[in-house]
């Protein structure tokens, strides 16, 4: 899907610069429908039409970002004027090289079959209405309450480059999650990612969250290591996290990431097998970075042994030596908080689902998601949360009694070194929380068993 | 752009309500990181957020179209997207609709004054954190923000306002032996921004506090790990900033409450009936909004419905009396009005209830020494460095940046990796007293999110140092 309006546009923002410095135009058009809702009724529904210009020049290493939203010819001078005169003052005043090596070389990237689907684009509303009416539906009929949201995106980027980049990515995203919610307060999860907004089904979503409800009061669990099987939803919050804390490269760079001296080291069990797959089907695959740099498949770990961290160019060149951009940019320029993957692929085990996961366990907890997950140790991939919407009890090999949500505080790497079983399938997950402009990311993740998850505390109330 | 939101707002056709609000916003970033300026960021954006109550629903569509036909347009998608639930939506009446014009406080203009003065102070700050090895990264930061608004409605509303907001920090992260550290000044996550100009960050004296930053965060590589058991603590009024909010500012949005926000930010221990008699804390606990404190970043002339900016007392003497409202959360409850409390992140979200300045008031107990002086074994801590609430914002654990044991009434070593944790109206009932006015200051926060698609709002906390009993310490390890 490309869009020769935009990058004309683009070319026209760059001819605004008159050749005075090496830059990058990124236009990022985003259309988007939001439905949310509450007590089995529509609460807020949210459409959104606007698109930002950025203006990246680098001058001397030093680089300045300039954007707007107005593309008219004024619009456009403007916000390059703005890119220019702030890197010429920056250069002028730091008194030295900077730190960004040079815009990429234009590089091709494939085409990506299946990232783009028409039909979401068309942001029919009658589509989102339809699959709230059939959520409200099957969680009556759970004897509860859905509470969630249906959300559709089409999303465009252009990137274009004084030094010849010119490249172009356009994606469909939707998602739906429901929680039903009883009376007494107990809830349950469920959702549902995927490139086209036709796969989002209603009914079966709020009937796979109504599913987690039981009658049974739920008791309390005192803080301990238990072994545990995570469901999707959370092995994705905890490979998010590690995306963060073990894979970004200017952590690594600067000698605060998780993975300092552990290169090629056994850092996991051998079953797990980590990658960032951007191009894969069933996740949300992207052909390039912020950077216009073709994105391609990552090992990140293979058999429990750490392979990589991730670069956008300034981060490689921090790190020096045969480190090169890994196509893992968010920003133009690079993102100063570093590089990090946003299409984590897990590969999948040999259970055949989560009950096989809990059957050799005697005494543990299945968890469905996290909540308001937070590092503490940022080198150890240190974490706390609490769990929420479903967490059960494992006995003699079978998830059964309902358990109040339990606070967690315990290392990624140790739960990942400690894990035993995937399931077959893996999932896309992904928190769906759309700041600013829309970035759709997920995971794709298996539920895993794992021995040893630390409970540091409880919410019964 | 006032006269097309009223032309708008004035012919829409059988709507029972609608609402037009143009925003144009300008954000300047710049960061120094390890001796090299690492990047100015200069954002513009422009538009108008169009939201109708139609057919028993609410719709909301955003532009950047501003002719008079992408305003029509805009009406027209939001009118199409608005759905009927089983019962009608409403607002809450207004008393008085929104007119005239309103400013925030700024004496110097952070945008007019250009980069350099800027660049040159960040420059210096962070030079000055560098130097021991250990140290392996430092940052110096600056943030500008200014936002026009204007705001018309069907209810005869007509009003603009502008805002401007400004402020920095320090970061440094040391790394020994697998420990990591991190110091920040003034403050964590972004530093301190205030609503105020460039006379707010000048007086930050980024550069002569910066020496201090470094040497506290080697010195946290060595020092004693926080102990853990029980003990009484003494929260700096930074961290008890973040403490309000988490535990008391996001508990009493209503609709939180009202279980509006389930699905993503969560829910409220307090139930609605909970207003007006439920016991918060201790009798030292006084919480106030207050969407008029000059230099605060939830202040503003009207919210983003058009309801006029108040002073709301949340908890008096401990006890449960208001909660933060827009006026759609009011209607559901049966009030009387908005409190006030409506808030969008820029035009291209619709206005959600968000806190406006969640404040403690101060107490009698003098300064930290007094609080101090009375203790003879506990901890003190300041800076938060990770935090995490349950969904109900009930069982909580807190992390700070450092931390000094206390003995026999006075501050002895420093702490590494200090944390507490409890549970809300356990800790609040603990509250033992609270500094004077002479130690209450604003802190702003500037990464609050909520909402579907997510909004970041800037909010600030008045807040003075406060003491707790018989507290969990040194919880996460």
């Amino acid at each position: 899907m490309s869009d020769p309006a935009d990058l004309a546009l683009a070319e026209r923002c760059l001819a605004a610069l008159g050749g005075a410095a090496e830059a990058q135009v990124t236009i990022v058009r985003e259309r988007s429908l939001t439905c949310r809702f509450a007590r089995s009724t529509p609460t807020q529904a949210t459409a959104v039409d606007d698109l930002s210009v950025e203006v990246l020049v680098v001058i001397d290493g030093h680089t300045t970002a300039a954007s707007t939203n107005a593309t008219d010819p004024d619009g456009l001078a403007a916000v390059a004027e703005r890119a220019l005169r702030a890197a010429r003052s920056s250069a002028a005043l730091a008194g030295e090289p900077g730190a960004y090596p040079g815009l990429p070389a234009p590089a091709p990237a494939p085409a990506l079959p299946d990232g783009w689907d028409q039909a979401t684009a068309a942001l029919d509303p009658a589509g989102a209405h339809r699959a709230l009416a059939e959520a409200f539906g099957a969680a009556e009929r759970a004897g509860a309450e859905a509470f969630g949201i249906w959300t559709a995106g089409a999303v465009s980027t252009t990137v274009a480059s004084s030094t010849g980049t010119a490249a172009q990515d356009a994606v469909t995203d939707a998602h739906m999650r429901v929680i039903c919610r009883r009376e007494d307060g107990r809830s349950g999860f469920a959702a549902h990612t995927a490139v086209a907004a036709a796969a989002l089904d209603g009914s079966a979503i709020a009937e796979r969250a109504g599913a987690r409800l039981t009658d049974t009061e739920p008791s309390g669990l005192p803080p301990g290591e238990y072994p545990v099987v995570l469901g999707a939803e959370a092995v994705g919050d905890l490979l998010a996290f590690l995306g963060v804390l073990a894979f970004n490269g200017l952590a690594h760079a600067e000698g605060r990431g998780a993975l300092v001296d552990r290169l090629g080291t056994r850092v996991a069990a051998p079953c797990v097998q980590l990658g960032d797959a951007p191009r894969r089907t069933g996740g949300l695959p992207r052909t390039i970075d912020a950077e216009g740099v073709p994105k391609s498949e990552l090992a990140l770990i293979r058999d429990g042994v750490a392979q990589a961290v991730v670069h956008d160019t300034r981060t490689a060149a921090r790190a020096g030596g045969d480190a090169r951009s890994t196509g893992h940019a968010l920003t133009g320029g690079g993102n100063p908080e570093g590089a990090v993957p946003t299409n984590l692929h897990l590969a999948g085990g040999e259970a055949a689902d989560e009950q096989a996961l809990a059957a050799p366990i005697e005494r543990g907890l299945y968890v469905t998601r996290l909540w308001y997950v937070n590092p503490v140790q940022p080198q150890r991939t240190l974490l706390t949360g609490m769990t929420r919407d479903g967490t059960f009890l494992i006995e003699d090999g079978r998830i059964g009694r309902p358990l109040h949500d339990v606070r967690f505080t315990d290392e990624v790497l140790r739960i990942l070194d400690a894990t035993e079983a995937l399931t077959a399938v893996p999932t896309l997950v992904t928190e769906a929380d759309l700041y600013g402009r829309r970035f759709a990311y997920g995971s794709v993740c298996p539920s895993l068993r794992a021995q040893g998850f630390r409970v540091t505390g409880g919410a019964e109330s | 752009m006032l006269d097309a939101l009223q032309e708008l707002t004035q012919a829409v056709p059988d709507s029972a309500y609608a609402e037009a609000r143009w925003v144009r916003t300008r954000r300047e970033a710049i960061r120094v990181r390890a001796g090299r300026l690492d990047g100015i960021e200069d954002e513009e954006s422009e538009g108008v957020g169009v939201r109708v109550l139609h057919g028993g629903g609410f719709g909301f569509a955003a532009t950047r179209d501003l002719s008079r036909a992408g305003l029509a347009a805009a009406l027209a998608r939001a009118r199409a997207i608005a759905a009927e639930g089983r019962e009608p939506a409403a607002l809450a009446p207004l008393p008085e609709s929104a007119r005239g014009h309103w400013a925030g406080p700024c004496e110097r203009d952070p945008f007019a004054a250009g980069i350099e003065q800027k660049i040159e102070l960040l420059v210096a700050a962070e030079g000055a954190m560098r130097g021991d090895a250990r140290i392996v990264s430092t940052e110096a930061s600056c943030l500008a923000l200014a936002e026009d608004w204007a705001f018309a409605s069907s209810e005869g509303a007509a009003a603009t306002q502008s805002f401007v907001q400004c402020g920095g920090g320090l970061q440094a992260i040391a790394v020994q032996d697998g420990e990591l550290q991190v110091r920040s000044y003034p403050s964590a996550h972004g530093g301190s921004v205030a609503a105020a100009g460039l006379e707010h960050l000048d007086g930050l004296a980024l550069v002569e506090q910066a020496p201090r930053v470094a040497e506290e965060v080697v010195a946290l590589l060595t020092a004693p790990p926080c102990p853990s058991g029980r003990s009484t603590l003494v929260l700096g009024s930074e961290q008890l900033a973040l403490q309000i909010h988490e535990s008391i500012g996001h508990a009493l949005e209503l609709d939180r409450v009202q279980l509006g926000e389930a699905a993503y930010a969560g829910t409220s221990w307090v139930n609605p009936a909970d207003i007006g008699s439920l016991r918060y804390g201790s009798a030292h606990l006084n919480i106030t909004a207050d969407a008029t404190l000059s230099g605060a970043l939830g202040s503003f002339g009207w919210d983003d419905e058009g309801v006029a900016a108040t002073r709301t007392p949340l908890i008096v003497g401990g006890e449960l009396r208001a909660a933060l409202s827009d006026r759609v959360s009011a209607a559901r409850a049966g009030l009387a009005r908005s409190a006030g409390c409506a808030r969008a992140d820029g035009f291209a979200r619709q206005p959600i209830v968000r806190m406006t300045n969640v404040s403690i008031e101060p107490g009698e107990a003098g300064g930290v020494a007094e609080l101090i002086a009375g203790v003879d074994e506990g901890v003190f801590m300041e800076s938060n460095r990770s935090w995490s609430i349950d969904d109900r914002r009930l069982h909580f654990q807190f992390g700070t940046e450092v931390a000094y044991e206390i003995r026999g009434g006075e501050l002895g070593r420093l702490l590494r990796n200090p944390s507490y944790a409890g549970v809300t109206p356990e800790l609040w009932g603990s509250l033992e007293a609270v500094a004077g006015p002479g130690e209450w200051r604003l802190w702003g926060v500037l990464n609050c999110g909520k909402g579907q698609p997510g909004q970041v709002a800037h909010v600030s906390h008045g807040a003075a140092p406060a003491r707790f009993r018989d507290v969990q310490i040194g919880v996460a390890r």
